[in-house]
């Protein structure tokens, strides 16, 4: 966390890395942001992230890129949106957040246990066209690995079987989607779609 | 009234008692649902977070495209499969450049959207195309005494701010909660976060927002929470013993879908209720109207 004891060094803005975060889908909205402070106040899950929305958006400005891929800022974002609707500025925060978490997991910054829950999530979409509970859980623990399901398991097995009890868990995945071909086609051909608008 | 529905991944599984009295309360009030064939998922809240924006929406609009022949507006119970369906529906109208990208996009798969259709949540069908009038018209058992604190969560409010309510302080549940014949309590976090999808990676986060949310009804003496979203109610249901374990909270508080709390007014049949599938038991702060095991 940034304090008052400034080092008398300079600073050291990477222009590099500010321009690629610019770049990205909702980027050029951080150059908005007057550090009011706002979404730092609004924000639902303040407490749990190390740089305020509004310090990240510091940060990115100065091209800190070590600090930003340290950070757990993103990945606490709920989409609780009580941001985006306060920010006398009009920037979509959290759309914003979306394109970090793109952004870190792209750049291959995956340790985080949310990002391994965001890639599990993916992936059964991806797969069936719709989400299912037993699916994901399965994805997840594969990429959190042996220590972590120790870790969860006894709360995860009596919540599983609570749930089960009361006919709110099925074991069964539902169908795929018929059109699953279409779903994942128009996500590639979307995803092109961006990156030659980036390229232009 | 006719509607495209859109139930989204949550009310095939973990939101059962959503679906099962919502098509019960539905049919009641003279609403015609017509699922929207072969729906795919609108990507919650995590998509975006992986693929961007822009290929989560144009995910979304095959929904859109697909409900579109049926020629109704699309009703959505979660918040979140309402606000990604609503902010590309409300993108396909205002904003050409998105417009002509996703045409394209669709186009591809030999698919079209002319973005013809509203998208609508479910308390704004219930308040105003409905009406408070009917609902309180069909109320055959009042829930009189009944001290409700009615949670209507992150999205829902937020997603259009002052569109049909406003985005802190909503006003239109409690109108529902009180057209049952219910009292809504003051509840000033109604419209904060529950904790959404850190329920998986980071539980205790879950948990600190639900112990706020559900002392807060407690310090309004309500007998139970209703809930618009199911990722809410799950969280504050199925995660009520955590947040007891962990915050050393002694009483439980039920937590029930609103089109619940609307079946038992309604006096419909106990399988509408669908009771069973609250974890915790609501059965004693309704006992006084009837409602058993
Ligand atoms: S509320 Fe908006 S303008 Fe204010 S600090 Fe946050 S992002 Fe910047
Ligand atoms: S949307 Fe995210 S960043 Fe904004 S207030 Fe909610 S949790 Fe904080």
């Amino acid at each position: 966390m940034t304090g008052f004891n400034v080092s008398s060094g300079p600073l050291k803005y990477d222009t590099e890395f500010a321009r690629e975060i610019y770049s990205l889908e909702n980027g050029h909205h951080i150059k908005k942001c007057m550090q009011c402070g706002m979404c730092e106040v609004s924000c639902a899950t303040r407490k749990e992230m190390d740089y305020s929305p509004r310090k990240m958006f510091l940060l990115l400005r100065t091209g800190q890129r070590e600090e930003f891929f340290k950070s757990n800022t993103m990945w606490m974002c709920s989409t609780c949106l009580m941001c985006k609707v306060r920010c006398p500025r009009g920037v979509p925060i959290v759309d914003v957040m979306h394109d970090l978490k793109c952004y870190a997991i792209s750049k291959g910054y995956t340790e985080r246990a949310q990002a391994a829950f965001y890639q599990s999530f993916w992936k059964e979409i991806w797969s069936r066209g719709k989400q299912f509970e037993g699916g994901l859980m399965a994805r997840y623990y594969l990429k959190r690995g042996w220590k972590d399901i120790r870790k969860d398991a006894f709360r995860m097995k009596d919540m599983g079987l609570t749930m089960l009890k009361h006919g709110r868990m099925p074991l069964m995945p539902p169908k795929s989607v018929k059109g699953l071909k279409d779903v994942q086609k128009l996500v590639e051909v979307a995803k092109a779609q961006l990156q030659k608008g980036a390229d232009r | 009234m006719k509607y495209s529905f859109y139930p989204g991944c949550s009310m095939e599984a973990t939101a059962v008692p959503y679906l099962k009295s919502f098509e019960a309360v539905a049919h009641a009030l003279g609403i015609e649902l017509k699922e929207i064939p072969d729906w795919n998922c609108c990507g919650a809240t995590v998509a975006s977070g992986v693929i961007g924006d822009y290929p989560a929406q144009v995910m979304t609009s095959r929904n859109l495209a697909l409900a579109e022949p049926h020629g109704a507006d699309i009703v959505v119970p979660c918040s979140s499969c309402y606000m990604n369906l609503a902010i590309t529906n409300r993108k396909f109208k205002e904003d050409g450049h998105f417009r002509q990208m996703a045409d394209e996009a669709l186009a591809s798969v030999g698919m079209k959207y002319g973005g013809s259709l509203n998208v609508r949540q479910i308390i704004d069908v219930m308040v105003n195309d409905v009406g408070l009038d009917t609902i309180k018209s069909k109320v055959k058992k009042p829930l009189t005494g009944l001290r409700v604190a009615g949670y209507v969560g992150c999205q829902t409010p937020r997603v259009f701010p002052w569109e049909f309510d406003d985005p802190e302080q909503p006003v239109f549940f409690d109108k529902i909660i009180e057209a049952l014949g219910a009292t809504p309590v003051k509840f000033p976090v109604k419209a904060r976060c529950c904790g959404s999808s850190h329920s998986v990676a980071q539980p205790e986060i879950t948990a600190d927002s639900c112990y706020n949310i559900i002392t807060s009804a407690q310090d309004d003496q309500a007998h139970l929470i209703a809930a618009v979203c199911p990722m809410c109610q799950l969280n504050l249901d199925a995660y009520q013993d955590l947040v007891k374990e962990r915050h050393k909270l002694k009483t439980s508080m039920p937590v029930l879908f609103f089109t619940q709390l609307m079946a038992i007014a309604m006096d419909l049949p106990p399988d509408a209720w669908a009771l069973k599938h609250n974890i915790v038991s609501p059965f004693t702060a309704l006992a006084k109207f009837g409602v058993g095991k």
